[in-house]
């Protein structure tokens, strides 16, 4: 596709939107630094979180070769109303079992916009995806693994991921909230299919392990077109941590 | 599953450096399970893409064996070691009968 071709601004939506979601799950998860169930648990959390802030930044930094921004502004230098991750990433770090809930939607919906992504026809992104895709096969592991063991649990483990679930429910699926401009990202192939139908493949995905393990499925979005909006206290709060130390020294470098 | 949370046990992680080296011993793990023994594993041995193999062992499953009188017996084991011969002499004295120097160090 030649560069005249590309269209530009829909592409802009897309990373930011994808940079925005890892970024921010990234610093959440992170919040577990040593303070996780147990010890393996502890690194294992921190090293997903990490990859995460990196994937962000990759994201970050194809969406500042097509805009000319620099990538650590664009992480870190927007007011928190800019931002544009899912809702769901939103609700605060809360117990393991909430942790776990959310990791398990966002992973599996990654996987799916992943998937729709890897084979389309802007080669900077579909190359990115399919590395993406390398590292993201472990996290889903990961997150299957604890999903499937809470679910499975009687008592206490169990009953804090129902309570987490429904907590999530009304945002559970806002990863796939319609992004401006789409029908041109799937006019020029570089998405492969409307965000629509990647939710419909998303749900297709998680119903086995819902229905195996008697949970609730989530239902639609109360308010599907403003996914990526309006992201309230908790993550005003992430903000503030997150950009702390740049906003103390602006400039500095190390 | 029952009510009571899943035990944690230790499992033992060896790693390959890289293709073809030794497995050595990396170090260990506690994990309720295989597989989270296995993604545990990966996190603290090969995170940082310093192994490219694993293996994971539930430690009760390693056959342990330290008994001093199998491993340490009191009597002289010297004759089981090379170093139990002494040559050095009596090389010297075959090559002084038949008159041959002593080789030379081979290089490399």
């Amino acid at each position: 596709m030649n560069s005249a071709s590309l269209p530009t601004v829909a592409l802009g939506h897309l990373l930011g939107s994808m940079a925005d979601d890892e970024f921010v799950i990234g610093f959440s998860d992170s919040e577990w630094t040593g303070i996780a169930p147990l010890l393996e648990e502890d690194v294992a959390m921190s090293s997903l979180a990490q990859d995460e802030i990196g994937h962000a930044a990759a994201l970050y930094g194809l969406l500042g070769e097509l805009t000319g921004a620099d990538p650590d502004a664009l992480a870190y230098d927007r007011d928190p109303d800019e931002y544009r991750h899912a809702r769901l990433l939103d609700h605060g770090r809360g117990d393991w079992a909430m942790t776990i809930a959310r990791r398990y939607l966002y992973e599996t919906s990654d996987a799916v916009r992943l998937e729709a992504l890897i084979g389309g026809a802007w080669p900077p992104l579909a190359q990115l995806c399919a590395k993406l895709v390398r590292e993201e096969r472990y996290h889903l592991m990961h997150i299957n693994a604890w999903f499937v063991r809470l679910a499975a649990a009687h008592g206490e483990p169990r009953d804090r991921l129902v309570a987490a679930l429904e907590a999530l429910s009304a945002d559970a699926s806002t990863v796939f909230t319609p992004l401006p401009g789409e029908r041109a990202l799937l006019d020029a192939r570089i998405q492969a299919a409307p965000m629509a139908e990647l939710e419909a493949r998303w749900r297709a995905a998680i119903a086995p392990t819902f229905e195996a393990h008697r949970l609730t499925m989530p239902p639609a979005a109360t308010s599907p077109t403003k996914g990526r909006e309006g992201h309230g206290a908790a993550f005003a709060w992430l903000w503030g941590e997150f950009n702390q130390v740049r906003r103390s020294e602006p400039g500095a470098v190390w | 599953m029952t009510d009571t949370p899943p035990e944690l046990q230790p499992w033992e992680v060896f790693r390959q450096e890289k293709d073809g080296d030794p497995m050595r011993h990396g170090g260990s793990v506690m994990a309720p399970d295989a597989e989270l023994a296995v993604h545990y594993a990966r996190e603290l041995f090969g995170r940082r893409q310093e192994s490219v193999r694993l293996w994971v062992v539930r430690r009760v499953d390693v056959l342990d064996l330290s008994d001093p009188d199998l491993l340490q017996p009191p009597l002289d084991r010297s004759y089981k070691k090379p170093g139990g011969y002494v040559m050095r002499d009596k090389l010297a004295a075959a090559r002084a009968q038949s008159g041959q120097a002593k080789p030379k160090a081979r290089p490399g």
